[in-house]
């Protein structure tokens, strides 16, 4: 979400500004334009731009048209297929454990409120802080049953070494605990802020009216936070469907056991960087680019996630 | 639509920006200005490039550490291609499968040596060890280090078990099974990635990557040379007398501790990088022997894991003389090749690195006579692919899985082949 996503939280803000114009005040134009200026600046420049020069790359050749040649060859590629499946399993997996795990954890701390609140949110942030070679290391010994400590719990599931859990299908299940661990803490802090800013009379009336805990989660505050919950899936959806660092931070730990090409980012990866191919990199970038837009879309326009003066 | 049309502007004019930085070459401070020597070199061989640099305190030379990671070097050139700046003029590669990438025409990064080192030199390399390096009739990297394979073994534990160390295949499989049957857990060899498929397929000449040209491979594995692999495996993976479990795995290393590795056959490195430090046998008790020769043949030939190897820009220039100096004194030089950690592919060199070898209390025995009989025995047909790493994948997805689970391995090279058809064709080779 914070280095994998640059176009995502652009489809945001775009749309924000063409809300419904009620006023027409110069002094008003003038100061949303401050406002937006910048991001629209960055938009520009490191989103649209880069955009813009890929759709150039995948079809242009030094200097000459090649046509639909890219497009077609990534297409054809066996290793898209095989990375497509593997991230769909990915974010079927990865997705709901994550907003499970984000929702109850964000939603306990708010409704236990102590001294312990601040410091157990540093500790869900903490994986997440964990990265590099230092990150796969932790993983692989993670997922040795002889020197994790969940050892016993990866016994269950037959796995015996740490060969086992980096193969077949139980490679995408450690990558989609990987992503929970790692993506999960920093959404957690979002969304506990989010809970803490609710107004305190509706939560009273609430109380007053006697609902349980259960019940003013349900249907006072889940309602409220619904926009920020939509805002983890977009974001969730587009980081997992990229998903890159997991699965290449594993495969440093234990050279040869992942493909390379394991999920689509990667393939798109390893066609600029190992097979010297920009243009194939540029067109598989760009659809995975359109995957994202078009799910933001769906989520953004289901929610109702901007409708600001419908409330 | 006022507000779009202005952002659309701003993102135009942004597309212009940066086009402009990408044609302009703004970085433009690779060696080539400075007319400065830019080597890249791992970890490793940074003191080796340092002590050249010291002895040459005429010429310009920038050493650059490099990680060793795998696809490391081919990411920065493709990206220097892009740029057209920045080359390295010198690199080293930790996995010499990479030539076969930096040669190709779409990186021409590669410069062929054979008009820059002579002959007689190249001839001092083990013999086969440049046909990594080698591609149509042209040589593109000299090798800094090899990794024949040889049958390691634990001494001890023979004695101890009453066995035979195995000159053939079959004696090897006979051992494998009765100590997999009488000492549970016991196993004597590995069957997983690269370490599986150089050893045994490497070893036997199975053409699982024999490179014809930078464009055109042979793969057969219905092959006898295959399929007697298969045949050899079948019982012993079975027995679990091989596992699948990559040497690099924690659980190997208490495999070690547990004293159930009999036999491995491995890299020459496996000795002072692998035994000791990680799967902690104490000293005086691994040795080892020449590979177990096939049936029909005499000659223990040897598998390939690994190894290093030194490449030449080919847009180095006029710098392109000193470079290949560096490169050659890396390579060859007697001494220095001598202190390096890993088994020299220079023949002379080797020799001189054997005899600190052939000291170390860590072996039972001498190890040196069946490694240099492994480092004159590479069988050939083992080239350096671009789909090195899918190379990897597919044996795991389709042999290992298979041996794994009991099922038929000559029918598991079946689907290995479709894998590495497949693998070939996208990294652009012809397979005939």
């Amino acid at each position: 979400m914070r280095t994998l996503t640059p176009t995502r939280p652009p489809a945001v803000e775009t749309v924000s500004p063409a809300a419904p114009r009620r006023v027409k005040r110069r002094g008003r134009t003038v100061a949303t334009w401050l406002l937006v200026g910048p991001y629209a600046l960055f938009l520009a420049a490191f989103g649209l731009a880069p955009a813009g020069y890929a759709l150039w790359t995948s079809f242009v050749h030094d200097g000459s048209f090649s046509g639909g040649r890219n497009w077609t060859a990534v297409f054809d590629d066996y290793r898209l297929g095989e990375a497509a499946g593997n991230v769909t399993t990915y974010l079927l997996l990865w997705l709901p454990v994550l907003l499970l795990t984000v929702l109850s954890l964000a939603f306990t701390l708010h409704a236990r409120p102590g001294r312990a609140t601040g410091a157990l949110q540093l500790v869900y942030y903490l994986p997440g802080a964990v990265t590099g070679s230092a990150a796969a290391l932790l993983w692989l010994f993670m997922v040795s049953p002889d020197s994790s400590p969940f050892g016993p719990l990866l016994r269950l599931m037959d796995v015996k070494t740490a060969t086992d859990a980096l193969s077949g299908g139980s490679l995408v299940a450690v990558l989609a605990v990987m992503g929970v661990a790692v993506h999960a803490g920093g959404w957690i802090v979002v969304l506990y802020g989010a809970l803490t800013a609710l107004p305190k009379d509706v939560l009273e009336a609430a109380q007053v009216d006697g609902a349980s805990a259960w019940r003013t989660m349900w249907h006072v505050k889940l309602p409220m936070v619904r926009t920020y919950v939509a805002f983890v899936l977009i974001s969730s959806f587009a980081s997992g469907s990229q998903v890159f660092v997991e699965p290449t931070v594993l495969s440093t730990g234990a050279p040869g056991q992942i493909s390379p090409t394991w999920s689509v980012n990667q393939l798109a990866y390893v066609y600029a960087t190992q097979d010297g191919d920009f243009g194939k990199a540029a067109a598989l970038s760009l659809t995975m680019l359109a995957v994202g837009l078009l799910a933001a879309w769906i989520v953004i326009t289901r929610t109702r996630m901007y409708a600001t003066d419908t409330r | 639509m006022k507000r779009w049309r202005a952002a659309s502007l701003a993102a135009v004019a942004a597309l212009a920006l940066s086009a402009c930085g990408g044609t302009g070459g703004g970085s433009g401070k690779s060696g080539d200005d400075k007319g400065e020597l830019l080597v890249w070199v791992d970890n490793t061989r940074t003191p080796a490039a340092q002590e050249y640099k010291k002895a040459h305190p005429d010429l310009k030379i920038r050493v650059v550490t490099v990680p060793p990671e795998a696809g490391y070097v081919p990411t920065k050139v493709s990206l220097a291609n892009r740029t057209k700046s920045g080359w390295p003029d010198v690199v080293f590669l930790t996995n010499p499968a990479e030539a076969a990438t930096l040669a190709s025409d779409k990186f021409g990064y590669a410069a062929p040596l054979d008009g820059l080192v002579p002959k007689s030199v190249r001839d001092g390399f083990a013999p086969g060890s440049l046909d990594t390096c080698t591609f149509s009739g042209k040589t593109y990297c000299l090798r800094n280090d090899i990794a024949p394979t040889v049958l390691w073994y634990d001494a001890s534990l023979m004695k101890k078990y009453g066995y035979e160390v195995p000159k053939t295949w079959a004696e090897y499989e006979q051992v494998g099974l009765k100590a997999a049957k009488k000492h549970p857990g016991t196993i004597v060899g590995a069957i997983n990635g690269k370490y599986g498929a150089g050893t045994y397929f490497g070893s036997s000449g199975c053409p699982t990557r024999d490179t014809l040209s930078l464009t055109k491979v042979h793969i057969d594995l219905t092959q006898r040379t295959c399929t007697r692999v298969a045949d050899l495996l079948q019982p012993m993976a079975k027995a679990k007398a091989v596992t699948t479990v990559v040497p690099t795995d924690p659980a190997f290393a208490k495999l070690g501790k547990e004293d159930k590795i009999l036999m491995l056959p491995g890299p020459a490195w496996f000795g002072d990088f692998m035994f000791g430090p990680a799967f902690k046998i104490p000293k005086g008790r691994i040795a080892a022997a020449p590979m177990p020769t096939w049936p029909g043949e005499t000659t223990s030939f040897a598998g390939q894991v690994g190894g290093g190897a030194f490449l030449v820009s080919a847009h180095a220039g006029d710098r392109t003389k000193e470079a290949v100096d560096l490169v050659r004194w890396m390579t060859t030089d007697v001494a220095l090749q001598a202190k390096q950690p890993t088994y020299p592919a220079f023949t002379a060199a080797a020799q001189k690195w054997g005899e600190a070898k052939a000291k170390d209390p860590y072996y039972a025995s001498d190890p040196m006579p069946a490694l240099t009989a492994a480092a004159g025995a590479l069988r050939p047909g083992f080239g350096a692919v671009r789909f090195e790493a899918d190379w990897q994948a597919s044996f795991n997805d389709t042999f290992g899985k298979t041996a794994d689970s009991g099922g038929n391995l000559r029918k598991a090279l079946e689907s290995w082949q479709d894998k590495l058809d497949a693998a070939a064709k996208t990294g652009e080779y012809t397979v005939g």
